[in-house]
């Protein structure tokens, strides 16, 4: 048990120009909390999850375990277990030696091995393999071994990285939810980091977002999805992902389309355009008489309950897309052109068009 | 015009072909191989037939006209024959001394190679040099420039640390010779073991890392039983050719002082042209190549059993 601390701690890999993989990092994760590093692929959340398990060198900035400064102290002296992406689980020990081999390492005695692995096994479900080799092993078991193996050690914090992403859809979702409910159990400390935004909205007590090292937010998923800081954590989160487009600002507040949008006067001034993001859901069909713009049906996602209308509006001088979300029995068809109009003009979210940064 | 047969009534499945089309377009198949098969019969298997014939027969070239048949007479003399039980041993000791070295040492610089350093690629292929040698090459080297006790650069250096010169040869012919074999086989060993710490992955050894394990403690416990199956197939595939070592021991010691570096091929190559004993290195051949069979197939299938695990593994 313990929490975690990143101040301002950097990673730069070398090269012309050196790249700042992850740059000036701060957050505090708290005792017990199940944070997830969330971001598209090259947005340093991995590296930043191997400085903590001290995989990855720091060049600059600390960061702290509990109340003890790790930054240069080597992985076995941190007292963390890593789920790794592959699981790496040793390929010639069975099961039981595999969750086994940290316990062993530090001397502790057979029978409380023994005893440890059994439990952890029982909790995963994993009683009747304890004999077998990795290989012998489906994709979903291997999985839990290599939680198996963390939850054996009882380290202050788990690292895991990425570590559903080998399983097909289905075993994800339930896997997902079994994480989850472990961590509630033994109330460990746990990162973990995974470029699947709906694995990061379902798991997380906060979600940090990165991009380009950058810490982008960090707060709890429903924070993030309603008042998302800036353009891009509100495309990365949500699915789909939310329409962001920029448009004009007139006397009477933003255009889209022949549907015009009042603005807080306060927060547009001095602006001539603004970047609107709408959820998909926020959008809604209406009728031809009712106030709305034009969108002519590319394409249908019919998921059942729901289905996504992917439609291009001409707005301006130029067409932009839009997703939005319809009810799945009655979908419009392709090349329709339907009335797109708002459920509600408070949901709407008004960032700058230059940096980006939420307007309110 | 009977050119096509009627339907046959009978158990025909549907779409086979009358058997003596077959045949002949199995033989139209075989034919461009023949030349091969009738030349391997002939370099390998004639020659074999008559080394046979030869092992039956007492025949010393030297007296002529001494040629008659003795039955087995000669294969009795093989097995109370000292020297042919001593050749075996330093045949036995040597492959297994050299085996041993080469893969110790190839182990060693492996791990080496495995890490990144500005030149490393320069430094391997310097490293596979001594593989690249022949082997009457690497003997004649080794007893020349290397150790010869006048000029070579082993006794050169020693004379610069104040040590007498020593004929490494004559002196200490068996590890000369393993010297050489070694120096030979490391870099072949180096480059299947090398081969295997690259199929490692890196995440096993990263958690190995957070478990809390040390250098020596990862390499011993994880990396050696990954290498397993490397080291084995490096070890018997090093053991065949090194068991028929033959080149060197001519090059360096022809086999002495007295019988010290006598091996097999040396011992039969000594009977058969030295002595012109036909008839006894005939039987003493036969011997071999039963024993080097035996020996092989057991190699043989552990080695694909070594190539059906590495693949289970993967």
């Amino acid at each position: 048990m313990a929490e975690v601390r990143y101040e301002q701690a950097s990673r730069i890999y070398p090269g012309t120009p050196p790249v700042m993989a992850v740059d000036r990092l701060d957050l505090a994760i708290a005792d017990g909390e199940f944070l997830v590093l969330v971001g598209p692929s090259g947005s340093g959340k991995t590296t930043a999850l191997r400085m903590l398990a001290g995989l990855e060198e720091i060049d600059s900035g600390r960061i702290s375990i509990g109340d003890r400064d790790v930054t240069h102290a080597p992985p076995k002296e941190r007292d963390i277990a890593m789920v790794f992406q592959s699981y790496a689980l040793y390929p010639h020990m069975t099961v039981a030696q595999n969750m086994g081999f940290a316990l062993n390492l530090r001397g502790v005695s057979k029978e409380t091995i023994a005893e440890k692995v059994t439990e952890a096994a029982r909790l995963l479900d994993l009683d009747k393999y304890l004999d077998r080799k990795p290989k012998a092993l489906s994709g979903g078991q291997r999985q839990r071994v290599a939680m198996g193996r963390a939850i054996v050690r009882e380290p202050s914090v788990f690292l895991m990285d990425e570590p559903l992403s080998n399983l097909d859809a289905k075993l994800r979702v339930e896997t997902r939810a079994n994480i989850a409910a472990l961590q509630a159990r033994l109330g460990t400390t746990t990162v973990y980091v995974t470029h699947d935004q709906v694995e990061a909205m379902t798991m997380g007590h906060r979600v940090a977002v990165l991009k380009d090292g950058v810490l982008q937010q960090c707060d709890t998923p429903r924070t993030l999805y309603e008042r998302p800081a800036n353009a891009f954590v509100a495309g990365f989160i949500g699915s789909p992902a939310m329409n962001l487009h920029t448009v004009p600002v007139s006397e009477n507040g933003a255009q889209l389309g022949e549907l015009t949008l009042p603005l807080p006067r306060a927060t547009t001034a001095n602006l001539t355009e603004v970047t609107l993001g709408i959820r998909p859901e926020t959008l809604r069909l209406v009728g031809p008489e009712e106030a709305g713009f034009k969108l002519a049906v590319e394409l249908v996602e019919e998921l059942g309950a729901d289905a996504y209308l992917h439609g291009r509006a001409h707005l301006g001088d130029s067409d932009q897309r839009f997703v939005l979300r319809v009810d799945g029995r009655t979908p419009p068809t392709i090349g329709q052109t339907v009335n797109a109009g708002l459920r509600d003009t408070g949901e709407i979210h008004l960032f700058h068009p230059g940096t980006g940064e939420r307007l309110d | 015009m009977a050119t096509f047969a009627p339907p046959r009534p009978g158990p025909m499945t549907p779409g086979a072909r009358p058997p003596a089309a077959a045949r002949r377009e199995a033989w139209q198949r075989r034919l461009p191989l023949t030349p091969a098969l009738l030349f391997m019969i002939f370099v390998t298997q004639i020659p074999f037939v008559f080394t046979v014939i030869f092992s039956f027969q007492s025949w010393n070239l030297v007296r002529p006209g001494s040629q008659h048949w003795v039955g087995l007479g000669n294969y009795a003399n093989v097995f109370t024959d000292s020297a042919f039980r001593g050749a075996l041993f330093t045949e036995i000791e040597m492959t297994v001394l050299a085996v041993a070295i080469s893969m110790v040492l190839g182990i060693g610089l492996a791990v080496l190679l495995d890490r990144k350093f500005p030149g490393r690629g320069i430094v391997r292929t310097l490293l596979i040099a001594p593989f690249l040698v022949m082997p009457t090459v690497a003997g004649l080297l080794w007893k020349t420039t290397m150790l010869d006790p006048v000029y070579g650069i082993v006794n050169y250096l020693l004379r610069l640390v104040g040590v007498a010169p020593v004929d490494f040869v004559s002196r200490f012919p068996m590890a000369s010779i393993v010297t050489v074999l070694v120096w030979q086989w490391t870099p072949f060993m180096m480059l299947i073991v090398l081969a295997g710490l690259q199929s490692q992955s890196g995440e096993v050894l990263e958690a190995a890392r957070v478990d809390g394990a040390g250098p020596w403690t990862t390499f011993r416990a994880i990396t050696v039983p990954h290498l397993r199956p490397y080291i084995e197939l490096g070890g018997l595939l090093g053991a065949i050719y090194l068991v028929n070592t033959f080149d060197v021991i001519f090059m360096t010691t022809q086999g002495g002082p007295g019988t010290a570096t006598t091996n097999l091929p040396y011992y039969l190559y000594q009977r058969a042209f030295l002595g012109f004993d036909v008839g006894q290195a005939s039987a003493l051949g036969v011997v071999t190549v039963i024993g080097t069979i035996a020996v092989a197939s057991v190699a043989l299938r552990m080695l694909f059993t070594v190539f059906s695990t590495t693949e289970g593994r993967a």
